[in-house]
């Protein structure tokens, strides 16, 4: 009994609620109102994308020239390790004919000395 | 919405979302009633509720990429509503109450409408908290069950039950309503709803 009573009262209270609650129009200027404050924020956004892309522009800038900068000094880093390894080979090669040189006037040399005399030393 | 209007409303959402101001427009026309009113009814105050639901559609502008169809527009806009006028309670509270006669801003637009009883439960609304406010007014203005309104508000089936239940009660003590639903529009004040649950649930 009582909880029919509460289902009742229930009822009316939601029937109630439904018709306070009831939608409503805004005033007429609503919408234009929304119109309004997104024209009035539309250059600000327009700026940003350009504020944005400089921003990135300067990024890509910023990292070619480093990657750039890394490029150049790693060629002139291999440039002059090349320079060094022939500098070395021709070093070689001028001790390598010099110790030929040598080796050729030693023998000349002792070549054109008078063998020891074998008579002598045995008197 | 008729089928119609949801094929209409996809239409503006599609043309809205390529750049065109005209149909966002449209669709602004198109969802400022259900937009403003819950923020009428959580906010109790016309110029704070017609600024909330502008902000509401401006942020819908910034995320119109977002949005994927008319369903998905129409529980997006809920939930923003919703969650901004909480917020916004929430923030307020702190420096000042929301006066209970500002509930007589809302006018009734219907002929058979009692305005007395309408305006008691709104003012009676008024003294629910936030969270329990926003399940009442997504029940029985927009009529959403309790599962939508659980993720519309983010929150639980079983809170949402809870919420109905405690403030149907509160509501039905403070109105002392008869059993007949007669003396509803009796112009003697509402009992305000027990100090414990003011505010609390």
């Amino acid at each position: 009994m009582s909880q029919d009573m509460n289902r009742d009262d229930n009822h009316d209270v939601e029937q109630r609620l439904r018709a306070a609650l009831r939608p409503v129009d805004p005033g007429a200027g609503f919408v234009g109102g929304v119109m309004a404050r997104i024209a009035a924020e539309r250059p600000r956004s327009a700026r940003l994308p350009r504020t944005r892309a400089a921003a990135s522009w300067l990024t890509f800038a910023l990292a070619a020239s480093i990657v750039l900068a890394l490029l150049v000094a790693h060629q002139h880093q291999a440039r002059r390790t090349e320079q060094g390894l022939e500098a070395r080979r021709q070093l070689i090669q001028a001790l390598r004919v010099a110790g030929d040189k040598l080796d050729l006037a030693s023998r000349i040399v002792n070549a054109q000395q008078p063998p020891p005399n074998s008579s002598n030393s045995g008197a | 919405m008729s089928g119609d209007e949801a094929c209409t409303s996809r239409a503006l959402l599609a043309r809205a979302t390529a750049g065109d101001t005209a149909a966002f427009g449209a669709l602004v026309r198109m969802h400022q009633r259900p937009v403003y009113s819950l923020a009428l009814r959580m906010l109790s105050d016309r110029h704070q509720a017609e600024d909330l639901a502008q902000d509401v559609f401006l942020q819908l502008y910034r995320s119109l990429a977002a949005l994927e169809s008319e369903d998905h527009l129409s529980f997006w806009l809920r939930r923003v509503t919703m969650h901004r006028a909480i917020d916004r309670l929430r923030r307020e509270r702190r420096y000042a109450a929301v006066p209970l006669a500002d509930a007589e801003m809302v006018a009734s637009d219907s002929a058979d409408a009692d305005p007395i009883l309408e305006r008691r439960l709104r003012g009676l609304l008024e003294e629910l908290a936030p969270a329990a406010r926003a399940v009442i007014v997504l029940r029985y203005q927009e009529d959403l069950d309790p599962v939508e309104i659980g993720r519309t508000l983010k929150m639980s089936v079983n809170t949402v039950k809870s919420h109905l239940k405690r403030s149907l009660a509160l509501l039905r003590a403070a109105l002392a309503v008869p059993g007949s639903g007669a003396g509803g529009g009796s112009p003697t004040p509402p009992r305000p709803l027990p100090s414990g649950n003011r505010l609390l649930i």
